[in-house]
């Protein structure tokens, strides 16, 4: 019985804030605006606390590893402990301006900025390897796929109009008349989606984010 | 054992190989730049001429949503759109949903000397790091002092002459989103819609293709594809800078995929005519 109470008023109370908000959003009532404002707040609150759950969280599963000395895992593990507590207390020392201290600002300059930037650039080797390997034109839906994805590459690269001043209109053509029309469609069918996934919140019958499974 | 024609190994390249040769291509340009002309797409133009509209002392938002890692597409744009708010003699606040923002804020200062003449807190101002995603968005442009009360250092925010008067959407003439995600979204749902903020997006290149509409449609009035939409912006401001020099990779390692998926497909048609 308690457990169907405590279902239901989760519900509800979905049900109560996702009015509050649409109201809000398309009527723009003044006692209601400040209730949704608050609504928001709390969002924003609840996020930052996520934040630090998940700090938590990484440094209990670590902890863990350590503990019980993981093969091949541990020591990486017991790294990353000490560079967060490190990272921290450096923080720590100069809470509303971390930056100016110099050593956390080295930290971030010479292994965030490279490791962050070279992690993003190796994407590129994997992305020219991939596309030799998997770009065959095995049908002539994978062959117009192939031919309007070059036209497209050549039309973002400069070098596409050195070898033919055409190339770019072409690539255009196959950006503004081939693939908006799609991204359109796309964008106005995930509008409808997320009315109906709103809908059906409200109703109670959209149960997948309170942790069940399907609905009615 | 049969020996492998030439058309087979054309679609066995080991890929090592393949990382080499774009190593080497991309290290070209480098040694001898390119410079090779850069058209300008309607997106960039349509860009600059927003920019251009603004007045003096009106308030900018830039929203950094996008992290580090993609400086190389972003922060180029990102540098040009600065140095023409400051033309212009905006008001520039920054705001960020990356926990790296701050980061990305002081390399944009570094690289737009403009900044050195201007003061903090009193012609720009970063008010730091933001979580909440859409909600904290919507909250922004209802009451920025909910979400930020300090600014980035740790100033209140009421001590800084730049937010005086500054409190929603309704005293903010423009947002530009610099976006690896779907920020540009919250904004349009929240900023541009609701309270009729103009609105442009510096995207990565991956962006372009679901933004394109939303400019299509008058909703963005500029939007930017990664690196190149960057180099378009240089190009119009008349100020060549990282996405330039950029141009360069790009157009040796999209040489190299055209060329290397045209010989596999070479290769492959000729095993299976053969067959």
């Amino acid at each position: 019985m308690a457990e169907v109470v405590r279902r239901e008023l989760v519900y509800v109370l979905t049900a109560v804030v996702v009015i509050i908000m649409i109201v809000d959003y398309f009527f723009a009532v003044p006692a209601i605006s400040a209730i949704a404002g608050e609504l928001n707040t709390w969002a924003t609150v609840i996020s930052t606390m996520a934040l630090t759950l998940g700090a938590v969280n990484i440094i209990r599963v670590h902890s863990r590893n350590v503990r019980k000395r993981t093969p091949g895992v541990w020591y990486h593990s017991a790294w990353l402990i000490f560079i967060f507590a490190f990272v921290l207390l450096l923080g720590l020392t100069n809470i509303n301006n971390p930056s100016a201290n110099p050593i956390y600002k080295w930290i971030f300059d010479y292994s965030y900025v490279s490791l962050g930037q070279t992690w993003y650039a190796i994407t590129g080797f994997y992305i020219a390897s991939a596309a030799y390997r998997a770009f065959r034109a095995r049908n002539i839906d994978a062959a117009l796929l192939l031919i309007a994805g070059i036209l497209v590459m050549l039309k973002n690269a400069p070098i596409g109009e050195v070898i033919w001043a055409q190339l770019p209109v072409l690539g255009g053509w196959f950006n503004d008349i081939g693939q908006m029309p799609a991204m359109r469609t796309f964008l106005i069918v995930a509008a409808f989606g997320l009315l109906a996934f709103g809908f059906r919140t409200l109703l109670g019958r959209e149960r997948g984010f309170y942790g069940e499974v399907g609905g009615g | 054992m049969s020996q492998e024609s030439i058309w087979d190994r054309l679609q066995r390249i080991d890929r090592r190989v393949i990382y080499w040769i774009l190593f080497i291509l991309l290290m070209i340009p480098f040694i001898r730049p390119l410079s090779l002309p850069v058209s300008i797409g309607p997106q960039s133009i349509t860009f600059i001429e927003g920019l251009r509209k603004l007045k003096e002392g009106d308030v900018v938002v830039i929203n950094i949503s996008s992290g580090v890692s993609a400086w190389p597409e972003c922060l180029p744009s990102l540098v040009a759109v600065s140095k023409v708010l400051i033309q212009q003699k905006a008001k520039i606040i920054f705001w960020t949903s990356f926990v790296d923002g701050h980061m990305t804020f002081e390399k944009i200062v570094e690289k737009v000397p403009e900044f050195k003449k201007l003061t903090y807190g009193v012609d720009y101002v970063h008010l730091g790091f933001y979580t909440g995603a859409e909600p904290a968005v919507a909250q922004l442009a209802k009451n920025i002092r909910s979400i930020f009360t300090t600014d980035y250092k740790g100033t209140p925010i009421d001590q800084l002459p730049i937010m005086k008067g500054v409190n929603s959407a309704n005293d903010v003439k423009m947002v530009i989103s610099s976006d690896t995600g779907d920020y540009c979204d919250y904004y349009i749902r929240q900023w541009r819609i609701p309270y009729g903020v103009p609105l442009a997006e510096i995207g990565i290149a991956m962006n372009f293709s679901a933004y394109q509409p939303h400019w299509q449609a008058g909703i963005l009035f500029g939007v930017t594809a990664g690196a190149r939409g960057g180099a378009e912006l240089e190009k119009l401001i008349g100020a060549p800078g990282d996405a330039t020099i950029t141009m360069d990779s790009i157009n040796t390692s999209h040489l190299l995929v055209i060329v290397a998926v045209i010989l596999a497909n070479l290769g492959y048609a000729a095993t299976r005519r053969r067959k």
